[in-house]
């Protein structure tokens, strides 16, 4: 930017936050959206059985946000040192923040795990009868729990990034939301995948048919969202422009306009227009679900290296 | 009748006036308490780039008092002449602005960099540090590395932990042949630093990221005078 005064090479190499952070957030985003829409179906419905919507979700968030967390872990330069972050609470720190939430978020994806086996966890282990008793019987409260927490990991990660004042791209107000709404439409196409091929959903099921039918409010949320950020970016500050860059130039505003744009919106658009015969459509099916999570993958991995690559 | 409510009322009002002096007093003691605060020391830094010849001696007295490894830098000289013109030489300090709302402190999930409770310098306390590298994402001056060595984000704690331990300037301001570096607490009025400031024009980077940043920048605005 034009200033009177200031210099031109920074500290940091090349980027500071790299793709390990990038995955972090999508499987963030999955695990979150996935027991959000599953919790929220199941609250419509007042299910009180475990439904394969239920057992997906339950198993999907709970692998992911472990997975997550060996993401998370493996970035660190001092890995064997992280236990420092479990004792040392900041709340000035979102990052802190997160950590305080994930304390409580991932043993209750624990135990929904637990909810949605119980019967198998009471057959073969009959020595935890008694626990799995007592939680059920705390289950609504739990669930409501850990629905609120579904949300505030989506959101916890946009803030996470938002606070970074450096980067135009990334310090906006819109990030969060479009972080929750992109988990909500991975954590859908995971439950979609999972609920078919594990445990063997019918797709034509009342609660495939709403899965189904949300997957397509979430994407145009998500793309007006995109489009809010970009605007606000075009008709913002000099920095806003230097920010809008990301968009048009180097390597990252191909991720975005091939991965986000194409295969995250158009293709699932354009498959679930294309003639659907009856030997295809599982293919379609499970195509149109990978479509949306390697979107919202290639949107994490456009928001963390252009946000970062165009800094002021 | 009459007389025990003249008492009473007489009562009630030496009550408040004892009760007021009561107030007062603490009040008093209050105030004097927080003045006693505000003489906390703010340590900052000038960098005066008209007398700054870009020897690099700050450079390299850092990393020998602080045991920076070799490619690293707490501390760096950008060389901003222009290629057309060398006649014009300029150089900027690069390194940690210690600001006074400071970003890094801020976001750092342990408090592994923080304020130094006595001189509220902004440094590094090594062992709480996990390297999660938000601190360094955060600098609205991307000043903030990675040690090699130790593996732990650092910054420029104005030699914090060495030579200003040891009740000396900062390795930079102490190897300076040129003065181009003046180290002080800007809250004792009778600091070299402050006399600097009341009679030359100093500023901030970047102030527009509403930090504070302690250090001050002299600039070289004129083009200068000289002969062919």
């Amino acid at each position: 930017m034009n200033e009177l005064i200031t210099y031109s090479s920074g500290f940091t190499e090349e980027i500071g936050w790299e793709w390990p952070i990038s995955v972090y957030l999508l499987l963030a985003g999955i695990s979150g959206g996935a027991i959000i829409v599953a919790l929220l179906i199941r609250f419509y419905k007042n299910q009180t059985e475990n439904t394969a919507v239920y057992k997906s979700a339950s198993l999907v968030a709970f692998v992911t946000i472990l997975l997550g967390m060996v993401c998370l872990v493996g970035d660190l330069t001092r890995p064997l040192n992280f236990w420092q972050i479990l004792i040392n609470y900041n709340f000035n720190s979102v990052m802190s923040i997160g950590v305080a939430a994930l304390m409580i978020y991932i043993p209750l994806t624990f135990v929904a795990v637990v909810f949605a086996f119980a019967d198998f966890v009471k057959e073969k282990f009959s020595f935890l009868a008694k626990i799995v008793d007592l939680l059920l019987n705390f289950r609504v409260i739990l669930e409501g729990v850990l629905f609120l927490f579904g949300v505030v990991i989506c959101a916890y990660t946009g803030f996470l990034i938002s606070v970074l004042v450096r980067f135009p791209l990334l310090n906006t107000s819109i990030l969060p939301a479009l972080f929750v709404i992109s988990g909500l439409s991975a954590g859908t196409a995971a439950l979609c995948i999972m609920a078919k091929r594990v445990f063997n959903e019918n797709v034509h099921s009342s609660d495939m048919k709403i899965l189904h039918k949300i997957e397509w409010p979430i994407m145009a949320i998500e793309i007006l969202f995109l489009a809010m950020l970009y605007i606000s970016l075009a008709t913002g500050n000099e920095a806003g422009k230097i920010a809008l860059a990301a968009f048009h130039e180097g390597s990252w505003s191909t991720v975005f306009w091939v991965g986000i744009v194409c295969i995250g919106f158009l293709l699932p658009i354009i498959l679930n227009f294309s003639k659907k015969e009856q030997e295809n459509s599982n293919s379609i099916f499970y195509i149109s679900a990978m479509c949306s999570i390697v979107g919202v993958l290639c949107l994490r991995l456009f928001i963390i290296y252009a946000g970062q690559t165009f800094s002021v | 009748m009459s007389s025990s409510k003249e008492n009473n009322r007489r009562n009630f009002i030496k009550g408040i006036g004892l009760g007021s002096l009561f107030l007062g007093s603490v009040q008093y003691g209050l105030n004097a308490n927080t003045n006693k605060e505000n003489k906390k020391p703010h340590y900052a830094m000038i960098y005066d780039q008209n007398k700054c010849v870009g020897c690099s001696d700050c450079e390299i007295a850092c990393q020998e008092i602080n045991l920076v490894p070799k490619n690293q830098h707490r501390l760096y000289v950008e060389d901003q002449t222009k290629p057309d013109d060398l006649q014009h030489k300029k150089y900027m300090r690069v390194s940690c602005q210690q600001c006074v709302d400071s970003p890094c402190t801020e976001v750092c999930p342990t408090g592994a960099c923080h304020k130094d409770s006595i001189t509220d310098i902004v440094t590094m306390d090594i062992d709480k540090c996990i390297g999660c590298k938000y601190c360094i994402v955060a600098c609205p001056y991307d000043v903030r590395f990675i040690n090699e060595r130790t593996n732990a984000a650092e910054n420029c704690n104005f030699c914090l932990n060495t030579n200003f331990a040891k009740g000396k300037d900062p390795a930079c301001v102490e190897s300076c042949k040129y003065d181009a570096l003046v180290f002080g607490d800007l809250n004792d009025e009778t600091a070299y630093i402050n006399k600097i400031l009341d009679v030359k024009d100093a500023v901030r980077l970047k102030p527009g990221f509403g930090t504070k940043p302690s250090l001050r920048y002299i600039p070289k605005l004129k083009t200068g005078v000289y002969d062919e």
